[in-house]
Formats: structure tokens, sequence, C-alpha cells
């Protein structure tokens, strides 16, 4: 399943991670020697297999549906770690276009 | 006479106990040794002198009034820059987080801070847990004890170097397809994944979660054993964590026995082939000499599907990457590079955020979990880790332990591997297939080649780590545990 400049462009905008041409025509170089090794599970026989579970302990047992609070010192850090922040709110870009007047 | 930061937790332990040593001393020994080496090394992305003295004085003063809190109290350890330590900088090795601060202490840390340990510092490793050298760290490489022309191994690089130049007493790491194991091998001490679901991953940042484990980096099995009972157990935070028996670490000091009478010791053919050097085969050969040698059995096994790991491996993990590093948008914390809009904003981001080899396993990721692919991919390498599991649980009806290298060669050189991603992921060729599997493994010093440390690897039963520890410490008494420390 050969890969084409577009297909990796499009791959980028997706997983949102903005590259120069120059980076996607290394991406595309890289990508294609990787999936050319991984294609080698395509002549595996599966037929009849299952897809592995998860391991075995996983989903074994569920707790309690409760908040557990963090300490002041935990909140302030959360705070702290904002990349922009008003007071104790966290900033982000607007989401729509600027509204029309 | 050894120096303090040479010590053995083993042997520190006992010095603590008896009151001959102080946990400062040891802290000491280890920060002197790290200020003296790191320069040159750059195994920690960053020392906490202060809290560590600090802490190391209240141990001393705990222990003076009578009240030790645990086996590793006074103990100095170091620990990977993927796990969370409550008010201290934690970056996973990478620029998108460059100055994150630990909301909580991950589990592991919890469990070692309740037993007293002193933490010396975070360790350098490849961003996100994604090399087999650190060289993909954010933050420069760490170099190779011996040689500083040469990688370490990687991801744990940091970890493995700290514990091998005697700057730690042991320290965490996490290994996914081999970060543990493989930088154990390359810098000549013990490094130990166990079962999937023994260690809980709570604070330790996500790389593909259904194959991550937090295990220890020691200077020999009796250290493992010990630091791996500390770390283990379930816990509400972490659903995968398991309700088993617990490990208990005396039961592999006080077994008594030395031997290997009974024991079955498989070498898997497809293991045995040919891609490794002729220095390793010979040493790890040896190894396997020693093994019989004290009574075990060795045996040739089929372990079909083996060489499919890795391919297995460059699929599924790739797609939980994709789903894991979704949160790290420039938003609520780390890295925002601003620009006109918020789709702007997330590009710039995580294009500046980060390095190239996460961009390539995101990218990698998102294909084969897109339309159209992801029958191909994802339930195709899904269908052939069912058939590697049931190949690994055919072989353990036979045998007790598999035997391979952990690596296929020794520590080679900065930048010999860094344009070829497909060359730096046949590092965990063996390595890989225990993750794909779930099962516990152990790398251990078995001699130098040409200079540098040769790692074997023994792979275990799921949740019997105390028989694969006990194969691997009778080895480690019958040769001598010398050469993991010079």
């Amino acid at each position: 399943m050969p890969l084409t400049r577009e297909d990796v462009s499009a791959l980028a905008h997706l997983a949102r991670i903005g590259l120069s041409d120059e980076e996607l025509a290394r991406a595309e170089k890289e990508l294609e020697g990787v999936l050319g090794y991984v294609d080698r599970l395509q002549k595996v026989n599966t037929t009849g297999v299952e897809e592995a579970a998860p391991p075995a302990v996983a989903a074994a047992s569920f707790r309690e549906d409760a908040v557990i609070a963090c300490d002041e010192v935990g909140r302030q850090t959360i705070l702290s770690n904002f990349p922009a922040r008003q007071d104790d709110l966290l900033k982000v870009p607007a989401i729509f276009e600027a509204p029309k007047r | 006479m050894k120096h303090l930061n040479e010590l053995t937790i083993t042997e520190a332990r006992e010095l603590l106990d008896s009151g001959d040593v102080s946990s400062v001393a040891l802290t000491e020994a280890c920060l002197g040794q790290i200020q003296s080496l790191d320069g040159a090394l750059h195994a920690f992305l960053e020392v906490w002198l202060d809290e560590a003295l600090e802490e190391a004085k209240r141990s001393d003063e705990r222990r003076a009034r009578g009240l030790r809190q645990g086996e590793f109290d006074g103990i100095p350890i170091a620990v990977k820059d993927n796990m969370l330590v409550q008010g201290r900088r934690c970056s996973a090795g990478s620029k998108i987080l460059e100055n994150y601060v630990g909301v909580n202490d991950a589990t592991v840390i919890a469990k070692l801070k309740a037993q007293g340990a002193v933490f010396l510092g975070r360790t350098n490793m490849d961003e996100f847990a994604m090399g087999s050298s650190t060289e993909n760290s954010a933050y420069g490489p760490t170099k190779h004890p011996r040689d500083p022309e040469r990688v370490p191994g990687g991801s744990s690089g940091g970890s493995a170097v700290a514990v091998a130049a005697n700057m730690c007493l042991a320290a965490l790491g996490s290994d996914t397809g081999g970060s543990i194991r493989q930088p154990a091998s390359l810098c000549g001490v013990v490094g130990f994944k166990p079962t999937y679901g023994r260690v809980s991953r709570s604070g330790l940042i996500a790389m593909a979660s259904s194959l991550d484990q937090i295990g220890p980096l020691t200077k020999c099995v009796d250290d493992t054993a010990r630091l791996f009972e500390a770390i283990q157990g379930k816990d509400p935070l972490d659903q995968t964590t398991a309700d088993v028996e617990p490990f208990r670490s005396q039961d592999i000091r006080l077994s008594g026995r030395q031997d290997l009478k009974g024991v079955r010791v498989g070498l898997p053919r497809q293991a045995w082939g040919e891609g490794m050097t002729d220095d390793v085969r010979t040493r790890v050969t040896a190894a396997v000499g020693v093994l019989k040698s004290l009574g075990a059995e060795i045996v040739d096994v089929d372990l079909p599907y083996a060489d499919e790991a890795l391919a297995v491996y460059y699929v599924l993990m790739p797609c939980e990457v994709s789903a894991n590093l979704a949160r790290f948008d420039g938003m609520r914390y780390g890295l925002r590079d601003s620009g006109g809009t918020l789709l702007e904003t997330y590009l710039r981001s995580r294009a500046s955020g980060f390095g190239r080899e996460v961009r390539r396993r995101v990218l990698l990721g998102t294909y084969a979990l897109s339309h159209g692919y992801y029958d191909a991919y994802y339930r195709q390498a899904k269908r052939v880790q069912t058939l590697i599991q049931n190949a690994y649980a055919a072989a353990f009806e036979h045998v007790d332990t598999l035997v391979s290298p952990t690596s296929p060669s020794t520590a080679f050189r900065i930048g010999e591997k860094a344009d070829d991603p497909l060359a730096m992921y046949l590092e965990d060729i063996f390595t890989v297939g225990v993750n794909v599997s779930g099962l516990p493994a152990v790398s251990v010093p078995v001699g130098d080649a040409a200079g540098f440390p040769v790692g074997m690897h023994l792979t275990g039963r799921a949740f019997d780590e105390a028989t694969l520890l006990r194969v691997a410490r009778a080895y480690e008494v019958a040769v001598g545990i010398k050469q993991v420390n010079k």
C-alpha cells in the first residue's frame, strides 16, 4: 500500500502536526520503510484466529466511581501548569471565528 | 572496600541498619559521583540535591529513633523522567513538557516514599520512551559510561548509566518494547520487566498502555527482587493491575538452593538464528553453559511467530501512541505555540513540541487506525498477537524459562542508527516478544565482548517472577557479581 505525499500531508493534518514540505518528504520516506517491514504481517494466515483480548487482568475490577479530591498544593500545581491563565482560569484560543457585528 | 555509592541495596541496607553508615553519607557519595561524571555522561536531566539531602537527613533521624519506615528507608535511587513526583518537573524527555510539574506522585513513587526512599533526581530518556539509544531525548543524548562516543541503549538510558556508573544504588525505568532490558544489557546492569499487571502505571506518562510496564535497573538480581517487591501491587488507580499473590524477594534470597536441578531452559530456535553478532552469540552461549553446569536441562524449543513480534509491535504501539499523545495539544498544560487560530495553535504546538521519532510514530499510528487500513493493520496485528501469545504458552508447557541474547549487538556509536529507524527498531528484536505477550523478563550481564557488556535475556511465565529471578540469581552467584560493577 504505497503512500503518497498527499496521504502523509493528510495524516499530519489529522494528527494536528504542522510539517514543512521538507519534513513531509522525509516522513514519507521513513513511513514507507516501516510500513514495508510491518507488511510481513499480511502473509501470516490468521483465518479463524481471534484478536488478542486485553491482558487477562484488565477490567477485572472496578473502583467506586467517586471523586478523589486533590489537595491545595495539587490544585496550585495544576494552575501553574496552565500555558496561559487569567487568575484561576485557563485561557484558550477562540474556537469560533469572531462574530459578525 | 567499596565506595558507598558502589554498594548494592542489599549491602547498604545492612550498613544502615547496623548504624555503620548514614543515609546522608550514602546520598552524598551518590551526589558526588553525579557531580564528577554527569557532565560527561548526561544521565540526569535534573538532580534534586537539596531535597535528596533533606530526605536522607530525615531518614537518619527517623532510624536513630528506631522508626525505620521500610526496606528502602535511606536508600538513594534515581527515577526515569516519565514518572511523576509531586512538585517536581517531569518532561518525559520532551520539549512539549519542558516546564510541566507533577501534580501527584506516581504510585511507584508513593510506595517508595512510604518506605523512606531518597530520590536523587530524574534520568534522561528517549522522548516519551520512544527509542533504543537515548539519542531521541530533546535534551541531548546520554553517553555510554565506558565510551562517550557510544550510546547506552534506551529508552531508559539515563537510569541504566546512573546505575552502571554508581551514581545511585538503583533506578526505576519503564519498558514498552525493551526500554529497561536493552539499556541494562548495553550498560552491564540487571534490568527487569515484570509481568504486565504487576506494577501500577498510575503517574507514568503513557506511551502504549497495553504494553507499558515499570521495573527496576539494579547492580544485582537481589536488588531487582527487592525493588520489584517494593513497587508491585494492585492499585485502584490502574485498572490493569492484577489481584495476585504478591512476589516476595526473600523467597529468592532464602531459597538456599543455588543449583538449577529440575529447571528446564528453552532456547527458541527463532531467536538463535542469524540476527546477532558472533561476540554476543559466544558470550550468551557460554552463559547458557553456566546454567547447564548448575544442573539445568537445556532444550531447543520452537517459538512459532516469534519473529513477527517486532512487526506486531510496530503496528500496535504507534496506534496507542497516536491516541495517548493526542492529549498534548497545548491547551491545559505543556508547551503552547500560539498561532492565529485554534487549529494553527495545535499544529504549531505539536510540531515544535514533538521530536522526529515521536512525530513519526504518531503519523504511523494515525495511518494504521484510519478508515480502510484498520482491518489490514490493527486487527491483523491483534490476531498475530494471539498467535504469539499462544506460542509462548505452548513453550512454557515444556520449559521454565526461555533464553536468548537481550540485544543483537553491544553498545553502538552515537549517530550510527539515527537516520535509519528500522535499524534502530531491530535493537528490540529479542525483547519485544514479552511485551507483546505480557510476560516477565530480565536481562543479566554475562561479561564483555571487546570491552562492552553483553546481556542474557531470560523470559518467565506470567506472574512467576520468582522462578525467573531464581534462575537469574543462580547464574549471578555462580559467576560472581564483580563483573557488574567494573
